[in-house]
């Protein structure tokens, strides 16, 4: 897809979302809508260290939850705009990110991904015991009736949730088309080989870490405002990293649109469950499927989609 | 998933071969049903209250329906499984009330009803709550009810009673060690144990948290027993009670009063594990066999509900949640019949106004929604043996200490050894 297309595209996509939001009188539809929306962005900031540069990252529920209780310090201190909130908890995250690589990414492999862990349990432990941002009791966030642009806040938060996400598979696909694009895949196919044609791998892995960080701050940043109240267990749910690792997966990793595919069949199949047949099967489902593509389909739904076409030829 | 009470209704789950008389019952209806919208856990660290609740309201809406449904209409459940989360809450309830159009919500436990509220209130819906502490403090929502007898100050209630029986031990305590989980419940009611050492001259010779995922509890015991304190009060959820019961006894600690609020010590097959451990063990409850004088139609309930609760795999004396859980929903069913329909407006009015006959007894509920009298019970363990759910049917194994009008016994104190 050339870049104007795809700037058409995602310009598009934006104004269909607003355009469709007018028409739906039932916020349902902007909640749900918002949960895809919000994994969407999850998974693409995943895929930009995962994907790109193979470095699983377990801490996902840390960035996202420190991008939410930041959002939750800054409204208590001065009631700020949400955008403002968002670009805070990105920054919060990011800066989180820019630490942690600088102290792990000399890891690789496994270690690496077991200092991610680490990094949400820490996480986990700092925020239960911070009494400001609620601790342990959590947290009320009680938000406006109405948005700021008319229509209801879920509408509103729907919104900005639409034109993030729609950011930040931009930024992924800017990434992969980029020279730091071609670094991070070098890096994921041999890092020491990388690194002696000349990659500057270290500053490539910090660059995907604080961009990976930075959206899952800014997807955490309005969560308090979707739930009205946000609490340490909430904020750090295991589902968070599992489903964020499941969509590339699925989707396909490596590429940009295959988190975004990733995240529309994982949160749809989870949504109807959880409405139809039991919520208790979301987790299962997304296993199985897990472990189905990777058995069976290794590069996800991209992958499978271009072994068709060659095939085809 | 949508609940059709009269397909799935409770007693086919019992009888099985009943369902397809069942089946036809909506089919004799004339009118539409009166449906009923909540978010439960089914799934989750909350799934075991949720699912015990989920199996009373079920009771109850096959009773209502076998006598003629409310205002001549059958009622409908229709839930769904939040997994224990508050992120899915919102979602749930907007499915509810926008696409299902239920004309009456539940909600259930305080972190899954809080993401409900701005819903609620946005939609000026009625939100009958069970088991939720001091949510309306922050909403002051003039349509918000809870079932939960905390009364009007939550914190306080759960540990008030534990302090009154203690300084009616004689000699007085004089030193209390304050202990629980950095968790939601456990912190509040240690925080209202502070103001209760606070109001009655204690002095707090121990006052720490541990992380909930805590599995050792040795070292607690022996630094809480290395200040020798008089009381030892508790927050604590049911794998740590189970822990800080076991190491107070293996170390043989015994303080004058342990206890007060252990999460897990109202539960059928926790008792029945610890068995003889508890013995004077001090703890909360909302109500227990020595209390069946005062509330005999919760007999009744729980003649219906413990057959279901053994296939269900739920708790299996029902002596906490079912009740509450019955209530609230009679509470509904009280207001809707007296307004004559469902106008939340009025409905709301209606339920300040008026004093409920519930299975639990007369209710009042005061402006901000909570009972206008706190009645938690706080019990004292004894005369256990070994171990088994069934010794805690026996109104001697609970006894009544606090408050003074369902009292069946005064507090033995200090703690003695877990077998006699």
């Amino acid at each position: 897809m050339s870049n104007l297309r795809f700037w058409a595209c995602g310009l598009l996509l934006v104004l269909t979302g607003w355009l469709l939001g007018r028409l739906v009188s039932n916020e349902y539809a902007f909640f749900a809508g918002y949960s895809v929306l919000q994994y969407i962005l999850l998974a693409t900031a995943w895929n930009i260290l995962g994907g790109y540069a193979g470095y699983v990252n377990f801490g996902t529920a840390a960035f996202f939850a420190l991008g939410a209780y930041v959002s939750v310090a800054l409204n208590k201190m001065y009631a700020l705009p949400l955008p403002v909130l968002i670009v805070a908890g990105g920054v919060a995250s990011g800066l989180v990110g820019l630490l942690m690589g600088s102290l792990t990414l000399k890891l690789r492999g496994v270690f690496f991904s077991i200092a991610t862990l680490a990094l949400a349990i820490v996480s986990q432990a700092v925020i239960t015991n911070w009494e400001y941002v609620g601790g342990a009791s959590g947290a009320y966030v009680l938000r406006p009736r109405m948005g700021p642009l008319g229509g209801s806040y879920i509408e509103y938060l729907f919104y900005t949730m639409l034109v993030m996400a729609v950011a930040a598979v931009a930024l992924a696909r800017t990434i992969e088309r980029s020279k730091v694009g071609y670094g991070l895949s070098a890096i994921r196919d041999d890092e020491l080989a990388a690194e002696a044609s000349g990659v500057p791998t270290l500053k490539l892995k910090l660059l995907a870490t604080v961009a990976s960080g930075t959206l899952m701050g800014m997807a955490g940043a309005p969560l308090p405002f979707y739930v009205a109240y946000l609490d340490p267990p909430s904020a750090f749910n295991l589902a968070y990293a599992v489903n964020t690792i499941a969509m590339p997966l699925v989707g396909g990793t490596g590429t940009w649109i295959g988190p975004v595919l990733g995240a529309i069949l994982l949160t749809v199949v989870q949504e109807t469950a959880m409405v139809t047949i039991s919520s208790a099967a979301n987790l299962l489902i997304v296993g199985l499927l897990m472990v189905g593509f990777i058995t069976l389909a290794p590069n996800g739904i991209v992958g499978m989609v271009r072994s068709l076409r060659e095939g085809r030829k | 998933m949508t609940q059709n009470i009269a397909r799935r209704t409770v007693f086919a789950t019992a009888l099985g071969g009943a369902a397809a008389t069942m089946v036809r019952t909506p089919l004799a209806w004339g009118a539409d049903p009166i449906t009923i919208g909540c978010s439960i856990p089914q799934t989750g660290a909350l799934a075991s209250n949720g699912k015990a609740v989920l199996l009373t309201m079920q009771i109850w809406a096959e009773e209502v329906n076998a006598k003629g449904g409310i205002l001549g209409r059958p009622v409908q459940l229709v839930y769904y499984d939040d997994q224990s989360n508050p992120a899915n809450v919102p979602r749930i309830y907007t499915k509810l009330l926008d696409v299902d159009k239920v004309d009456l919500i539940v909600t259930n436990g305080t972190n899954l009803t809080v993401p409900a509220m701005p819903i609620a209130m946005e939609r000026g819906k009625v939100v009958m709550c069970m088991f939720s502490l001091a949510i309306n403090e922050k909403f002051r929502y003039d349509r918000f009810f809870q079932t939960m007898p905390y009364g009007p100050d939550g914190k306080a209630a759960i540990s008030a009673g534990f302090f009154e029986v203690a300084m009616g031990m004689t000699p007085k305590p004089l030193t209390v060690a304050l202990v629980g989980a950095d968790a939601e419940f456990s912190k509040n009611a240690v925080a209202g144990a502070r103001e209760q050492a606070r109001k009655h001259g204690l002095r707090v010779v121990y006052d720490r948290t541990y992380p909930p995922p805590t599995v050792d509890f040795g070292p607690i015991i022996r630094g809480i027993a290395a200040t020798n304190p008089d009381l030892v009060y508790v927050g604590s959820y049911p794998l740590d009670t189970t822990g800080l019961i076991r190491s107070a006894r293996e170390l043989n600690f015994r303080p004058k009063l342990f206890g007060g609020g252990m999460v897990g010590t109202q539960n059928a097959s926790l008792k029945g594990d610890l068995g003889e451990m508890l013995n004077d063990v001090v703890s909360y409850e909302l109500y227990c066999p020595a209390a069946a004088n005062h509330f005999p139609r919760v007999a009744r309930l729980l003649e219906k509900y413990q057959p279901l609760a053994a296939s269900n795999g739920v708790d299996a004396h029902g002596y906490y949640s079912p009740p509450f859980a019955y209530c609230s929903m009679e509470v509904l069913e009280q207001a809707v019949k007296g307004v004559g329909g469902l106008d939340q407006d009025k409905l709301a009015k209606y339920i300040h106004a008026t004093k409920f006959d519930t299975i639990v007894g007369d209710i009042k509920f005061g402006a901000d929604g909570e009972w206008t009298e706190p009645r938690m019970l706080t019990v004292q363990f004894r005369g256990l043996k070994g171990q088994g759910m069934d010794q805690f049917k026996n109104p001697s194994a609970e006894v009544i200490l606090h408050p003074p009008q369902y009292r069946t016994g005064t507090v033995q104190h200090p703690m003695g050894p877990a077998a006699r």
